[in-house]
């Protein structure tokens, strides 16, 4: 098992955090991007053969956008935008190819990390958000070389099942 | 239909816990870097997962490593006696130092990666569980602010120093 609710959760979870360091002003038109694109590539065919790209492309955008928070001190509204549409067009793709909908319903309400981050980070400043990023950034690198490994990942039935 | 072990995060978030080794030298990079302040304190838990990583990712594809085993009981030995000296090491060299040892670490835990039934879940949970050892040997490190707290902690870094070199013992077989 590799698909499922965990892709999108860690998706939603790292793109809350990159918004922890954008404006407040952008949060809204930010959710309401994800939200359009989640819908609009929900319904889109998804050729089953594009599967492994799919989830190397999610796994790459869980760095890119969890790295952003290491990369930029304060994220612009529209590199907000743009990570928040990257993110619904990955998630949904992902869904629709090892999951259900119903997957990124649940999965949702992992963006809205960024209400706790940017408490946080308003008390504490921003490095423990940057260190939880870290960790989201470790576990997309891992699942991501599983999918380049040259032996049968154990989500995979092998050549005695 | 998978294949592999049954357990996913769970699994992933017991297996630091499991292994006095990897729990010791998680929670002296926490407590090292609280002796050490800014930025240490905060570079080092992003570090070590990072390099853990890279280990991780060498065991997954079998690169050949020194003796894990002794890597990581040297770890704890040297971690430990970094804290039972009070060693202010320079950012770098403290850097230097826990990355090489992530990586034997990321590399014990990256061989049963593969095998993994959800090696998402896995990992999340190896990660969390790695990070939280890291913050609770930082927040033992707030000790240092209390009256006698130095010593406490330094004895702490000699018990885990001596346990490291018991490992060691065992793991050369001498």
């Amino acid at each position: 098992m590799r698909g499922g609710a965990a892709p999108p959760a860690l998706l939603f979870a790292a793109l809350g955090l990159a918004l922890a360091f954008a404006p407040r002003s952008s949060w809204t038109p930010s959710l309401l991007a994800l939200l359009a694109a989640l819908v609009a590539f929900t319904f889109l065919p998804v050729p089953r053969v594009w599967l492994e790209g799919i989830f190397l492309g999610c796994w790459i955008s869980v760095i890119a956008t969890a790295g952003s928070v290491h990369l930029f001190r304060r994220l612009t509204p529209y590199a907000a935008l743009t990570l928040s549409i990257n993110a619904g067009v990955w998630a949904s793709g992902v869904a629709r190819l090892s999951g259900s909908r119903l997957d990124l319903i649940e999965t949702l309400p992992c963006v809205l990390i960024f209400f706790p981050a940017s408490w946080v980070m308003s008390r504490h400043g921003s490095i423990p958000v940057m260190v939880v990023a870290s960790w989201v950034i470790a576990v997309a690198v891992l699942a991501g070389s599983l999918q380049l490994l040259p032996v049968t990942p154990g989500y995979l039935p092998d050549h005695l099942e | 239909m998978s294949t592999g072990l049954p357990g996913g995060w769970v699994a992933g978030f017991i297996h630091p816990f499991s292994g006095i080794d990897h729990l010791l030298a998680m929670i002296s990079v926490g407590l090292w870097g609280a002796f050490l302040g800014r930025p240490s304190i905060y570079v080092l838990p992003v570090i070590f997962p990072a390099m853990m990583v890279v280990g991780a990712i060498l065991g997954m594809f079998a690169v050949p490593l020194p003796p894990v085993e002794v890597g990581i009981a040297f770890s704890v030995l040297v971690l430990g006696g970094c804290i039972a000296l009070a060693i202010k090491a320079p950012f770098w060299a403290a850097c230097l130092v826990v990355a090489v040892f992530a990586i034997f670490h990321g590399d014990a835990h990256g061989k049963e990666l593969p095998s993994a039934a959800d090696p998402v879940g896995y990992s999340a949970g190896f990660v969390l569980a790695t990070g939280l050892l890291h913050i609770s040997g930082i927040a033992l490190g707030l000790l240092n602010a209390r009256p006698n707290g130095v010593v406490a902690t330094r004895s702490l870094g000699c018990l885990i120093a001596i346990w490291g070199a018991w490992f060691l013992y065992q793991a050369i077989g001498i």
